[in-house]
């Protein structure tokens, strides 16, 4: 059986809330099909990572103060992971990972240089943008809904956004857009475990991770997601 | 004339609350802040010995309680909010409900709990002899904010107590770090041996708060409170005033606090901490703590903190509200190795914190270790908990919005004893609940 590797990046800094859960999702999804998962973490202090045997990486989001050390460390990653995306290598980059991908992300008194893999630029905004979120993204049926708190405000630029937001601020709060959708990076400002709720989205990006692997792929059998399509619909009823 | 008349108001806004049967404690206090803005200033100027708060993410309200029943044992008169109402308009509430229609109080001493986010505003107006802060860990992301910006506002608020003399959790290194700041005068307490299996859970603090660099960790007590110290700048576990060792948690909890033996009827390690926590403050007050461990003998722990419930098997109400705190709550419920049901309720309302995201940083896999019977899933994110059990490949046995319906269920189970795990916002009407049943039963059983 084929076996599929997940890197988590950084989860000793940048694991503000829950992100745990993202990795627990693509990784019990794809065992429930019989598939065999590996998870390596490269954390901050022995900072290993080999991108050519990465078949998903996985960056979660981190306070301002961790953003800044965590930003010196990805600066030196930098031409692996330009070069793993542009091979269309699967990144799924959540809340200040999302930033950190862009050219830059501006706080009131300083300037934190990004990976600049994606075209777009995050400033400060005066306020935070808190509260549940309820998105619609082209690429599956099913809307994405989460949880969003952040203070940047991120322009994409001529980048494709993720989806269109149905209940909450996304992007800037008021271009009505969350996230970005490049190759096969799917970044977003929807934090924690976004992917249990969103059982479609985790099968997008599963499905991204085996088709790069193997040309001949089919499809990933189905689950019983019904648990899943619950929770996602009461999210729909209750703040949609 | 203004002080007057916000504790009128205090004091009829108190009433009409009752009869209505509104017990907010906030309310009142904000209404009284409107009519005199410095009314914490004016009351808490009739305190006669001294005024002990306690801040921090955990433990608050119970290490609040244990030092009022300390000083009550004393004989001292002590002004306290009992129930938690730790924000601004609480503090008011509860000095105006404690001042005569004359506006005089008569207290030797008060403590308040008071919520972090809140103390930058008391300070501007209180100003306490003594400040305990026990502890540091994620809580409501989505209303404090990160734990940084919680640490920010610490300091802000010590910055308006120069003189304050602070009693810190040496075992956290985050709340530690507050004894470096210039000009404050800090002792810390602390647990200086290993008592518990090491368990798996997101952890704040590996980062040494002088230089940046990770720490190390000799071992954890739960989170990242342990004995850890940084090898790069040398920084390490202050030097503990207050020092608990020998410790067994076979009948109740026996421990010795600087070799002075104290036991202790309920359960839950964290209790520890809150009674070396509040026998730090008192000393650090200046408080005679030579029969500390009688006083204990009358302190009867606070609603929903392990709070049990005699039915045909024993049920437990505990208050489970962040990922230390929930961590904490399943190391006692495990510790109970009767077979059991285990009842879950997640709330997601403001007080709760509106993101439930914290769930994902919760060890739920350690429920899983053959003595739990059923377990069921409730609260307004009934599906998010169920969800984050099947992921964890643990068997949901009920997924159901009705709680009272739940508890009935497990009374009738061949289990000997039901826990029942719940967020702040669900606390009371459990607990409400739980007495209506209880008489429901009762009846019953007259009718056989």
């Amino acid at each position: 059986m084929q076996e599929i590797t997940i890197l988590h990046l950084f989860p000793d800094l940048l694991n503000l809330y829950g992100d745990t859960g993202n990795i627990a999702c693509l990784k019990k999804r794809l065992e429930w099909r019989g598939y065999q998962v590996k998870v390596v973490r490269c954390t901050v202090e022995d900072n290993q990572m080999d991108l050519t045997h990465t078949d998903i990486v996985f960056i979660g989001g981190g306070s301002d103060r961790e953003q800044k050390i965590v930003c010196s460390k990805l600066l030196e990653k930098k031409k692996e992971l330009t070069e793993y995306v542009e091979n269309d290598g699967v990144v799924l980059a959540v809340c200040g990972a999302y930033q950190l991908l862009g050219k830059y992300y501006k706080l009131d008194d300083e300037t934190i240089e990004g990976l600049s893999i994606l075209d777009i630029t995050t400033e400060r905004g005066e306020t935070r943008l808190i509260g549940n979120v309820i998105a619609q993204s082209p690429l599956f049926e099913q809307p994405i809904v989460g949880f969003e708190n952040h203070g940047g405000r991120t322009i994409i630029n001529n980048h494709e956004p993720l989806a269109k937001i149905i209940k909450g601020y996304g992007n800037t709060g008021d271009t009505g857009y969350e996230g970005v959708h490049y190759k096969n990076v799917f970044a977003t400002y929807i934090h924690g475990p976004l992917l249990p709720k969103n059982p479609q989205f985790c099968d997008e990006i599963l499905s991204c991770a085996l088709r790069r692997k193997d040309p001949n792929f089919k499809g990933l059998e189905k689950l019983d997601d019904s648990l899943e399509n619950q929770a996602n619909e009461a999210i729909i009823k209750r703040f949609g | 004339m203004r002080k007057l008349l916000a504790i009128w108001a205090v004091k009829i806004l108190s009433i009409v609350g009752k009869l209505i049967g509104r017990k907010s404690s906030n309310a009142p206090g904000v209404v009284a802040l409107k009519i005199c803005p410095d009314i914490i200033r004016k009351c808490s100027k009739d305190i006669k010995k001294g005024t002990i708060v306690v801040s921090g993410t955990n433990g608050k309200t119970t290490t609040n309680n244990m030092i009022y029943a300390e000083l009550k044992s004393l004989g001292f008169q002590v002004i306290c909010n009992k129930l938690g109402a730790n924000m601004i308009g609480g503090i008011a509430t509860t000095l105006c409900q404690e001042a005569n229609i004359l506006g005089r109080i008569h207290a030797d001493y008060a403590c308040f709990e008071i919520d972090e986010a809140s103390t930058v505003k008391i300070f501007d107006q209180l100003t306490p002899q003594v400040m305990v802060i026990t502890n540091l860990f994620r809580d409501q992301l989505d209303r404090y904010g990160e734990i940084d910006i919680t640490m920010q506002k610490l300091k802000t608020a010590l910055k308006k107590a120069p003189k304050i003399k602070l009693v810190l959790n040496g075992d956290d290194p985050l709340t530690a770090s507050f004894g470096t700041l210039e000009n404050v005068e800090a002792t810390y307490y602390g647990i200086s041996e290993k008592v518990l299996p090491q368990i798996n859970e997101v952890k704040e603090g590996q980062f040494c708060q002088q230089c940046g660099k990770p720490l190390k960790f000799e071992y954890y007590h739960y989170s990242q409170l342990g004995n850890y110290h940084c090898p790069s700048c040398g920084a390490k576990r202050p030097k503990i005033d207050y020092e608990v060792k020998n410790v067994d948690l076979r009948k109740g909890m026996n421990f010795t606090i600087n070799e002075k033996p104290i036991h202790i009827d309920y359960k839950g390690f964290y209790n520890i901490y809150n009674v070396v926590a509040s026998y730090g403050a008192c000393c650090a007050m200046g408080i005679d703590t030579e029969n500390f461990a009688e006083s204990f003998k009358g302190y009867k722990p606070q609603i929903g903190r392990m709070e049990q419930f005699e039915f045909n098997k024993p049920v437990i109400l505990n208050l489970s509200k962040n990922p230390a705190g929930f961590n904490q709550s399943i190391q006692t419920v495990l510790q109970d190795r009767r077979k059991k049901d285990i009842i879950i309720t997640i709330n997601d309302n403001y007080n709760d914190g509106t993101d439930v995201s914290w769930l994902w940083d919760v060890d739920f896999a350690k429920l899983n270790d053959g003595t739990m019977n059923t377990l069921t899933c409730t609260g307004l994110r009934l599906y998010d908990i169920a969800l984050r059990f099947k992921y964890e490949d643990i068997h949901v046995d009920e997924i159901s919005a009705d709680v009272k319906d739940a508890v009935r269920k497990s009374l009738n189970t061949d289990s000997d004893v039901v826990y029942l795990l719940v967020t702040y916002s669900a606390l009371y009407a459990t607990q409400k609940l739980l007495k209506e049943l209880k008489k429901e039963w009762e009846e019953n059983l007259c009718k056989r």
